[in-house]
Parts: structure tokens; sequence; C-alpha cells
């Protein structure tokens, strides 16, 4: 009878061998790629998060100059551009830079970049805002 | 069922091109068309005979999308797909453009002016709509640069008597906007639709907006206002707008366009099957649509718009890819 029960559980240890690997391949696969994801999420996470940083720097620095500019003319003509500027100026410093789990983000990026584009057509100024790491080509 | 809708006249508008869009003057005596030959043209009515008056032409690069009249009557705005809008202004021998809209980063595919006339709307391929405002001295601004859409914006139409935008869009919505505390805002989206909605049309009171689509459907929205009778839940500002029917079945293939008279209350729609339709409510508890009138080869391609006389009822003008203007005359039919 004894015999038997050894029997058993020996034919069950080669019979299961190859499920028990898969799982165990399994697992081990689930927290490599797990540990990779991470890994490359942060990459991509902090590579969208500079390119959103520089684009909104980008906005900020041109409407500071604008309005500085725009302050010494200070006119009437001038006023509703004033106010524009202000407008984005406002709007990009309380955009959430701290938090990407805000839940407007996309949203107010959008507002952004549209208060960008009017107070652009305001100046009359292209509004061609490219990300690239070569500068444009100087021909001569 | 043919009777109800007869042709008056078909002209040869825009030939060797498509004949995308037609605009009747506020006053009714005049039509302007445009299309894929880059020109503007204005017609009139000598006796019963349409001819053409001007060819604005000089002003884009690209096929012309869609044209718009002022409410007074003196200027003709042109949307194009060279990315700029053209304001035109009626001259004595003519017209003249006056000023050249920039600023979308692609094809220009609707523009409409507001019932006060001094708003102005664009919208593009580039999701983006535009409101523009106008002064006296025929100075054009940007007041607004509105993201809310995802993919290209078809169409843009204004309320009839508020400030109030509607676009339709390819990402299947509608969307309303108004202007909140010196900038304008998204109020309202209308989903339902399961394809590129192509054109919205207010009836005369505003109330309510018709909307057609890729989907071969055409829906009815109702606004509710806040505290309504009809126990529908509202903010505490902005109106609810509830789709209250749809009429599906009746086209066979896209619908490009779709009319509201604002005299008869009859809906008429332009379809991708060549055909003109026109719908009339019925009545009953609940709100429903009839077809009234059904002519299958109005054109012999994609019928492109269609657009009511503002002030001759039953006058219903027509255009298609066939580079074609049909003028109809519509009767309601008995027992309709």
């Amino acid at each position: 009878m004894a015999a038997v029960m050894v029997g058993h559980d020996m034919f069950e240890e080669i019979v299961m061998a190859e499920e028990r690997f898969h799982g165990e391949g399994y697992q081990e696969g689930y927290a490599e790629g797990s540990h990779v994801g991470v890994v490359e999420g942060r990459r991509y996470g902090s590579l969208h998060g500079a390119k959103i940083g520089s684009e909104i720097g980008y906005y900020l620095g041109f409407a500071l100059t604008w309005q500085c500019l725009l302050q010494k003319c200070a006119d009437e003509r001038n006023s509703k551009k004033i106010r524009a500027l202000n407008s984005l100026i406002r709007m990009i410093q309380k955009f959430p830079y701290e938090d990407p789990t805000y839940d407007k983000l996309q949203e107010d990026l959008g507002k952004i970049r549209g208060k960008f584009k009017q107070v652009c057509t305001m100046l009359n100024v292209q509004s061609d805002f490219r990300i690239s790491t070569e500068s444009s080509s100087l021909t001569f | 069922m043919k009777e109800a809708l007869e042709l008056l006249e078909r002209v040869s508008a825009h030939p060797e091109a498509r004949c995308w869009f037609l605009a009747w003057s506020p006053g009714g005596g005049l039509l302007a068309s445009c299309g894929g030959d880059r020109t503007v043209r204005v017609w009139g009515r000598d006796g019963p005979q349409w001819s053409c008056r001007a060819v604005l032409s000089d002003g884009h690069q690209r096929t012309v999308r869609r044209v718009a009249w002022s409410p007074c009557g003196n200027y003709l705005a042109s949307a194009s797909f060279d990315a700029t809008t053209c304001i035109w202004k009626k001259q004595e021998d003519g017209f003249e453009c006056i000023t050249t809209l920039e600023g979308h980063e692609n094809e220009v595919k609707s523009v409409a002016w507001a019932p006060s006339g001094t708003l102005l709307a664009t919208c593009s391929r580039d999701k983006s709509v535009w409101v523009w405002e106008v002064d006296e001295e025929e100075e054009y601004e940007c007041v607004s640069v509105l993201n809310s859409h995802t993919q290209d914006v078809k169409h843009v139409v204004w309320h009839p008597n508020q400030e109030l935008l509607a676009s339709a869009s390819y990402d299947d919505t509608v969307k309303l906007y108004r202007e909140e505390e010196d900038d304008w805002v998204c109020c309202a989206t209308l989903e339902g639709h399961q394809s590129t909605v192509w054109s919205v049309a207010f009836d005369r009171s505003g109330e309510r907006l018709a909307s057609c689509s890729d989907d071969r459907t055409v829906r009815v929205w109702q606004s509710y206002r806040p505290g309504n009778q009809h126990g529908v839940a509202c903010s505490s500002t902005d109106p609810t707008w509830k789709c209250i029917c749809n009429l599906s079945g009746y086209h066979t293939r896209t619908i490009y366009d779709v009319a509201w008279c604002h005299l008869t209350g009859a809906l008429a729609t332009a379809c991708g099957d060549d055909a003109i339709r026109v719908f009339e409510e019925s009545t009953g508890p609940e709100p429903s649509f009839s077809l009234a009138a059904h002519v299958p080869r109005a054109h012999a391609q994609d019928v492109n718009c269609v657009a009511w006389s503002p002030t001759e009822p039953g006058l219903l003008a027509s255009c298609g890819d066939d580079g074609d203007i049909a003028f109809w005359r519509y009767q309601r039919p008995e027992g309709c």
C-alpha cells in the first residue's frame, strides 16, 4: 500500500512538471515584464513631461516678452492684446506642473494652446512652435 | 411623392468642378455659390431665370468650401482649403476682398456670421473653432480659439437669435459654445451619432437643432432650460440638449447637409446617394418627422448642400459634385 502511495506522488511530479514550469515561467516573466514596464514608463513619462514643460515654457517666455514690449506703448489699440497676453500668462501660472494625475490636464493644455494661437494672430506673428532637436538651418 | 418637390431650373454653376455650398442673401434676392474651381459666384434672378452676376476669383488658391452672407447682406465670407477666410464687400460693380483672415493650420471647412453681425466663426481640419469679432472700421480680431473637438471640425452654425455657436465634427459629436467672462467656452456636447457629423441646423426658434451624419441618420435635439416642466436635469446656468428624434432608414448614404426652413419648418437633406429628401413634423404625442418628398436623382452625383430661401416659402436650392445648382419648388403634400 505504501509503495503505491509513493508511486502516485512521484508520477504526479513528472506528469505535472510541464504545467509547473509553465506557471513558474509565467510568474518570473510577469515580474520581469512589470519591472521593465515601469522603467520604460518612467522614461516615456519624463520625455513626454519634458515636451509639455518645454512647450508651456516657450509660451510663457513669448508672452512675458511681448507683455514687456507692449507695456512701453500701452495705448487704446493695444489694450486688447495686453489683456489677452495677461490671460495667457495667468493660465500658464495656474497650470499644475507638480501633478501629472490632474484630471483636466489635456483640457487646460488645449485652452493654453488656443489662447497662444489667438495671441499670435492678434500680434500678427507666426505661431509655428516645433519641438526639434535640430534648430532651423542657417543657409548662406 | 415626386410632385411635392418640383424642379424649376438647373444651372451649370462651377464647370468641371464640384459645387460645394450655397448661401442665400438675407433679402433672398441673391444666391452665392462656391466650388472646387476656387471661385465664389453670385447669382441673381431676372424674371424666372437665374444668371451669374459676379465671379469672385483671385481670392483663394484652393477649393472654396463654404460661403456665408453677413446679416446686413453687405459682406460675403468665403472659407477655403488654402487655410484662409476672405471677407468680400459688396460694391456698386461687384465684390472686393477687403481682408483675409489667417491663423488656421490647414483647410478651413466652414464660416458663419452671428445674427448680430459683429461675430464670425470659422472651423478647420486642425480641430479648432475660431471666433472673430469685427468692429465698425471693418477690423477683424480673433477673440477665441477653441480646441474642444478631437478631430476635423466640419461645420459651424450660429443660433438664430442668440450668441450661441454650434459645431459638427469628424469626432461624431456636436458641440455648443457661448461666451463666458471674456472668453468662449464649450457649454454642451451632443453625443449619439455613430460617425462623422457633417452639418447642423437650428430651427426658427433656436430651441431645436437638427444634425446629419455619415451614419445615415438625422437627429433632432431639443433644448431644455433649467427648471423645465419635463423634469430634465440641467446645470444651473446652461440648458441641456436631448435627442428627441432619430430619422433612420431613409438615407442610403452619408447625409452631407441638413437645412431647416425658418418659414415653414420643413427639414431638407442632401445625401451622398444623389437624392434630396424633405421631412415634415407630424402631430402626435411624441415628436416625430415623416418623409414628405423624395427626389432620387436630384443631381448626377453627391448632393453637397441644400438651402431654403429665407424669404420665399417652398423655394429650395441645392448643389452637388456635378457642379450644378438646382432650384426646386416644394409644396407640403396632403395628409402630411
